[in-house]
């Protein structure tokens, strides 16, 4: 599954980036690289972009990069 | 001695370089306000210091303006020691860039910058600790309470001190790594899946192991504290991030920002107007004793009064309010937050997000604004934007002039104001046909800050510093030209063309001269106007042709050197075409 499959304030661990050119490069600038735990924070609506938590920072992703991060959802415990 | 300073956007480069030498660069609280390399000097104990603030990298090794800067900048310069800005606040993302840095080979200093906001996010860090894991020098700074100052002082002065005893040997030049390679570095981690992709566009395993380095370090040294109370800024950063309750507070803020500027600029002009009717007398008076009598002191006896009037009762209270509302919005790291809200519409223009930046940057004058395109993802982007900003986007002063001369005939702003809105929709259109539907909008959120009255006066003095260097001696110069041109009867030449002008747009052939003189600089166009006896009808329809053409002449300096002249001929081109659509439209619709 990737970042848009998740809920509002669900928590996942990212595993693959999926996206092409300079993209994998500004992901991981932003800290966001397989490993990593992010949590989504806001999703806005009209297909809008996603507001992440990523370590101390917040990360702003546009759908379609949204999407092409593949993630692993935390299981609630 | 040279010293140049490296670190993450956003994280107070420019201040803390403004703190120690006294500079006045420009900080604000958004990823991306310094676009370019600035350089500050400190003279200490007879040693010169250049210090050189770079623009914001996530990592020396990306593919965008302000890594090649910055890496180009350390090719080239000998310097001594790379000053390492560092957020404690955000301290493993940021030590990425520090051991980059690092395995550069250069003697680097940290500067834990920000270590108040850290403390009140409820994590210390072991200052001592991080120096022996990176071998170098770290010293914990705010540059908003000063703490650390007097330690980096220090350190300057023990270093210089130190270079003077080895005069001559540059640790820079004992370096072997003179070139920074971007090929010898590729050691390809395959996350990409792809392998033909240029080597600064994917992350390499070195990348990996720097980050890795980064995450072990930053848990090492940081001791959380007990838990910060969340404060009210929490509060509202979660308000403002929600994406409807928060798009909606943003707009009524901008509502209200819009409204506040109005009644600033009417609540000035009745007061500023009678403190300089005296002045314009005496002036008229002095001019016309000391001048032989003839063309050359009239024109000046009525033009230099005259031209005083405009830039003092409109443009200086639209200039120091617009500057006090762009210097709250971006300290408080609220701008960025417009760009998210707004992002869908932006990508109906064929734009990111980033793109409210530069754009709303504009209302207040859109030479800086050009420069802030930096922030966009690819030059198509910056055309389009470079484009709406000199076609559609009114600078303060133009606001302030557009709305006056309406006011003095009767035209009618919701027209105006309409066109506008209508023609940046179809410009948007147009231009959005350019950009390819790559949707890559990436962006951090700066944290909330209460802005600091010392920042945003500085701001204000900065931004406002224009009003006296360029915009009242250029309005004085144009007053006396177009007076000279009135009183001389040369306007009257244009009158052949009257038949023209009023079959296409409606308006005199004098009108249609101030529409031209746009050229120069837009706000200066109405001054011609006013010297005319329009109807309402036609000073709305020269008004919308004057609010709808060209850029002024600095912001064409600027676009050159951003973008090149075909990008310039093809804005100027747009700029002339929509003018004259906008003339001939306006002609054909509005009731005679």
């Amino acid at each position: 599954m990737n970042t848009t499959d998740l809920k509002r304030g669900q928590k996942a661990i990212v595993r693959n980036i999926g996206s092409g050119r300079g993209v994998e490069r500004k992901m991981f600038e932003m800290g966001i690289r397989p490993g990593i735990e992010i949590e989504l924070l806001e999703i806005h609506p009209f297909k809008g972009p996603l507001l992440f938590q990523v370590g101390q920072s917040r990360v702003v992703l546009g759908r379609n990069l949204a999407a092409s991060v593949e993630v692993e959802p935390i299981q609630e415990t | 001695m040279k010293m140049v300073l490296v670190g993450n956007p956003n994280v107070g480069k420019s201040s803390v370089l403004n703190v120690l030498t006294g500079s006045r660069l420009f900080a604000s609280n958004y990823p991306g306000t310094s676009t370019e390399i600035a350089a500050a000097r400190l003279e200490l104990d007879g040693t010169e210091i250049r210090f050189y603030d770079t623009p914001g990298v996530y990592s020396i090794y990306s593919n965008n303006e302000g890594s090649n800067l910055t890496r180009e900048l350390l090719e080239k310069e000998a310097i001594d020691i790379i000053i390492n800005i560092v957020d404690a606040s955000n301290l493993e993302r940021n030590l990425v860039l520090s051991y980059e840095l690092l395995d550069l080979g250069y003697p680097l200093l940290v500067v834990l910058n920000q270590v108040d906001r850290a403390r009140e996010i409820g994590m210390d860090i072991d200052v001592f600790k991080l120096s022996s894991l990176l071998n170098s020098p770290v010293i914990a700074f705010s540059a908003s309470t000063g703490e650390g100052v007097d330690e980096f002082q220090a350190f300057l002065r023990d270093t210089a001190s130190m270079k003077g005893k080895n005069a001559g040997s540059n640790p820079a030049e004992s370096l072997n790594v003179r070139r920074i390679r971007l090929d010898e570095s590729c050691d390809c981690s395959g996350n990409c899946g792809r392998c033909s992709i240029v080597v600064e566009e994917c992350t390499t395993n070195l990348d990996l192991q720097r980050a890795e380095r980064a995450r072990a370090t930053a848990q090492t040294v940081t001791i959380p504290t007990a838990q910060a109370a969340s404060g009210y800024l929490q509060n509202i950063r979660y308000l403002v991030d929600r994406p409807v309750a928060g798009t909606l507070v943003l707009l009524i803020l901008a509502y209200l920002a819009l409204v506040a500027l109005s009644k600033f600029i009417s609540m000035c002009e009745g007061p500023i107007a009678n403190l300089l009717e005296p002045v314009s007398e005496i002036l008229h008076g002095f001019i016309l004793s000391i001048m032989p009598p003839g063309f050359v002191a009239t024109v000046l006896a009525k033009a230099i009064p005259e031209g005083l009037i405009i830039p003092f009762t409109i443009i200086m209270p639209a200039m120091l309010m617009v500057s006090l509302l762009m210097a709250l919005l971006e300290d408080t790291g609220l701008l960025p937050r417009y760009s998210v809200a707004l992002e869908r519409l932006g990508n109906f223009f064929g734009v990111s997000g980033q793109a409210v930046i530069p754009l709303s940057l504009g209302f207040g004058c859109r030479t800086p604004a050009v420069m802030a395109t930096r922030v966009l993802p690819n030059d198509t982007q910056r055309f389009i934007v470079i484009t709406l900003l000199s076609i559609v986007i009114p600078c303060a002063a133009t606001v302030g002039v557009l709305v006056m001369i309406s006011a003095k005939f009767n035209a009618s702003l919701a027209v105006i104001v309409s066109t506008m809105l209508i023609v940046m929709l179809l410009l948007g259109l147009i231009l959005s046909r350019l950009s390819p539907q790559e949707d890559a909008f990436i962006y951090e959120l700066p944290p909330l800050r209460v802005p600091q009255a010392k920042n945003v006066w500085n701001k204000i003095k900065l931004r406002f510093s224009g009003f006296f260097t360029e915009v009242l001696p250029l309005l004085l110069i144009m007053s006396i030209a177009i007076r000279a041109l009135i009183e001389s009867n040369l306007l009257e030449v244009f009158q052949g063309m009257e038949s023209i002008t009023r079959l296409l747009f409606g308006i005199p052939a004098e009108a249609f001269v101030a529409v031209l003189i746009t050229i120069f600089q837009r706000y200066l166009a109405p001054l011609v106007l006013l010297n005319l006896s329009l109807t309402s009808r036609e000073a709305t329809i020269a008004l919308s042709m004057i609010a709808l053409s060209l850029p002024c002449l600095p912001v064409m300096v600027v676009t050159v050197r951003e973008l090149g002249f075909k990008s310039l001929f093809k804005i100027l081109g747009m700029g002339f075409i929509t003018s004259f659509a906008v003339g001939m439209s306006l002609n054909m619709i509005l009731p005679v």
